[in-house]
């Protein structure tokens, strides 16, 4: 029998009986729509918390730290030099290597002043940065330009007063963007002089206002290599501060990295490069193995909830085979008279098992519409409260969920109607004879 | 004596027992049963009630399994196949006429004739226009998109005649086909049968309990308690001319019992025919 031939049988048998046809496909849409809003709550749980993690920081990333200080001062081993960076741009997944180099500096504008980090990093950091004024730094400038963090403003205190933001309560009177500023480098220890003042242009402004926190508000960023012959004009030969020396108290003749960022290609192999770096002797870490944790958590909640959705399917599934049942049961006679007229005992399961899919399918489709409605309240009006004040839709229903929710149903309408299915195939043509 | 020469055997039944466990006793339904049916021939198996003549039609259909003995059908043995094997000998070479008509309630008349054929996997357009010319075969080129309860019993009948036919079989099976029907309609449903088998030379085999209905048939098999005790060859066109007038001046037949409850009213039977003269406007 043709497929579209059996179609049409089935459809019009569910179309004999519609009261009893709407009220399983009702325990289908209840079943569908249950196990699809708790797995979209999962999923967006799910999301959420992998968006709560890359707002600290980039979750591709991973940050090593040289291991100098840790009682092996002397120790070239640990250092993160030019070298070190070339092995780990080896090591596979990494898409790129990104030293830093961090010296203290001391600001002053008008009677503010403040201390803060000056941090050189790779173009590519840079470039990650959010700017909300500005330019990035121009790579062929021969001066060092700035990018100024959006809370290093806050940090200045009245050199007069000695009274600062968090003291009064009152943004000091500051303009990082708008007007110069001093920068003065820490002394060496050396030579007892004090260290000259400079003016470097800002090139740019970290975006968010002074109470928007974000992993670039406190520093002020700059090409690492500018900031690598800026500090060999401030110290010349002497030892810069932060950097290592030898035995004999003399600098090296290369940087020393303070740290460094290593991009991964892709997520799910961070923890894996994270590995090979902690086993090359440096302490490595990064936000996903955090988040790899706080996953294990949400992937059980998904567990728990996608579990109590599919409870419901369950009992659908069941009110779908006892509507087979009884369908079969009134339709003995029918059955009968198909097999005496030599349809096939394949076409005759087949046509039940459409039947019991078809129910499958409509409760799939519909529920799926019920799921997006559901959906969409649980959105406005539990959303935010439930992760806590965090922005961001709590029940998300992906594309490959709703494919998903139907043929699911399908399936197991189709799965319902497996016994009754067998059970018609198997009924005996005398029935179709016997004259009641 | 030629045309017995001539003849090929359609159906051959040998030494067919076919025995009931009903609790400790055995039924012996049928108990030794010998014959066989050419290709083209109208039999008759009559019997009084429980005799087994409808064990013996099931079993020639396949839809029973023999205790013992042989059937084979078009020189197959039919008493070996499996469940499976049996739908689709039906299916390719049989066609049943039922005494309760057995029409898909919710399909109209084309839809019923066209039914056995879908199972064959023929295309639609191509099934409807067979069931359609089957229909006019058994004239009821009016009700073709009537439903089963739109019609009475003797259009039903006809419908599930078309619908026997409707596949070309070799053999066409008849359980009590006139059981349900009035004297006049059996007698037109009966004289369409034997004159639609005659034309294309199918076999027919017929289940009744009426003597009288037996002579429309080539030969009558008499069963009782299982066994075959007599065959009657029966040529006699004038017998049937005789049986018609009888027919035609009382309709009450003799012997009819089972079916004398279900005599419908001759206002039933016109009522439907109305309907479709106003549905016929419409449709042209």
């Amino acid at each position: 029998m043709r497929f579209f031939d059996l179609l049409t049988m089935s459809v019009n048998n569910l179309r004999r009986r519609k009261l009893r046809t709407a009220l399983t496909v009702l325990g289908v849409i209840i079943g569908t729509a249950s196990i699809v809003v708790m797995v979209s709550l999962g999923i967006g749980l799910k999301e959420m918390t992998v968006e709560q993690y890359a707002s600290y920081g980039s979750l591709n990333r991973i940050e090593v730290m040289s291991n100098y200080g840790w009682g092996s001062d002397s120790d070239e081993e640990g250092f993160l030099v030019d070298e070190t960076m070339e092995l780990f741009a080896q090591i596979p997944h990494v898409e790129s290597v990104s030293p830093t180099l961090q010296t203290y500096v001391t600001l002053k504008q008008g009677a503010y002043t403040s201390g803060t980090s000056l941090i050189g990093v790779s173009r590519a950091t840079l470039e990650e940065i959010e700017l909300g004024q500005g330019t990035l730094p121009n790579p062929n400038s021969n001066t060092m330009e700035l990018v100024v963090g959006n809370m290093v403003a806050r940090n200045f205190y009245n050199s007069k007063t000695g009274r600062g933001y968090w003291d009064t309560g009152e943004m000091p009177d500051v303009d990082l963007y708008n007007d110069s500023f001093f920068m003065t480098f820490q002394n060496t220890g050396m030579s007892d002089g004090k260290q000259k003042k400079y003016v470097f242009p800002v090139s740019g402004m970290v975006a968010g206002s002074a109470e928007e926190y974000n992993e670039h508000s406190y520093g002020i960023y700059v090409d690492i290599d500018q900031l690598k012959d800026q500090l060999k004009r401030v110290y010349k030969k002497n030892p810069i501060p932060g950097q290592p020396t030898n035995k004999k108290g003399k600098p090296y003749n290369y940087f020393v990295y303070d740290y460094a960022y290593v991009y991964v290609d892709d997520m799910d192999n961070v923890l894996e490069v994270q590995n090979a770096i902690t086993e090359m002797g440096y302490q490595a870490y990064s936000n996903m193995q955090w988040l790899e944790q706080a996953q294990e958590q949400t992937d059980m909640i998904q567990a728990v909830l996608g579990g109590i959705g599919a409870v419901s399917m369950f009992v659908a599934a069941i009110s779908i085979a006892n509507t087979m049942m009884m369908s079969i049961y009134e339709r003995t006679k029918e059955i009968g008279v198909l097999k005496v007229l030599g349809c096939s005992l394949g076409s005759i399961r087949n046509m039940f098992l459409i039947e019991a899919g078809f129910i499958g399918f409509m409760g799939g489709t519909a529920g799926l519409a019920l799921s997006y409605g559901i959906s969409k309240i649980v959105n406005q009006f539990l959303g935010s409260a439930l992760m806590g004040g965090q922005s961001g839709d709590i029940s998300r229903i992906p594309p490959w969920l709703s494919g998903m929710a139907i043929v699911f149903a399908i399936v197991i309408g189709m799965l319902a109607g497996l016994f009754p299915a067998i059970r018609a195939m198997k009924l005996s043509p005398l029935a179709a004879i016997r004259n009641e | 004596m030629e045309e017995t020469k001539a003849r090929e055997t359609m159906i051959q039944v040998k030494d067919l027992y076919k025995i009931y466990k009903m609790g400790e006793t055995k039924v012996h339904a049928l108990d030794g049963v010998d014959f066989e049916i050419y290709r083209g021939e109208f039999c008759a198996i009559t019997g009084p009630s429980g005799s087994g003549k409808s064990t013996l039609l099931n079993m020639l259909a396949g839809l029973e399994h023999p205790t013992k003995g042989e059937i084979i059908i078009a020189g197959k043995h039919i008493e070996k196949l499996n469940e499976k094997q049996l739908v689709t000998f039906r299916r390719e070479r049989v066609g049943f006429i039922f005494q309760s008509y057995n029409l898909i309630a919710t399909m109209n008349a084309v839809e019923n004739v066209a039914l056995p054929l879908s199972f064959r996997g023929i295309p639609k357009v191509e099934r409807l226009k067979r069931a359609k010319q089957y229909l006019k075969l058994v004239g009821l080129e009016k009700f073709m998109k009537h439903l089963p309860n739109q019609m009475s019993g003797g259009q039903q009948q006809r419908v599930g005649i078309a619908r026997a036919l409707a596949v070309n079989p070799q053999i066409i099976f008849a359980d009590e086909p006139t059981g349900n029907l009035d004297s006049k309609t059996t007698m037109e449903v009966l004289k369409l049968m034997q004159k639609i088998v005659k034309e294309r030379n199918q076999t027919l085999v017929m289940v009744t309990h009426d003597n009288n209905l037996a002579t429309y048939a080539d030969r009558i098999f008499k069963i009782i308690d299982g066994k075959i005790v007599h065959i009657e060859e029966n040529h006699k066109e004038v017998d049937l001319m005789a049986l018609e007038q009888i027919y035609e001046a009382g309709g009450v037949i003799e012997n009819q019992t089972a079916t004398s409850d279900e005599t419908v009213d001759p206002e039933e039977i016109s009522e439907p025919e109305i309907m479709t003269e106003a549905e016929g406007g419409e449709e042209v």
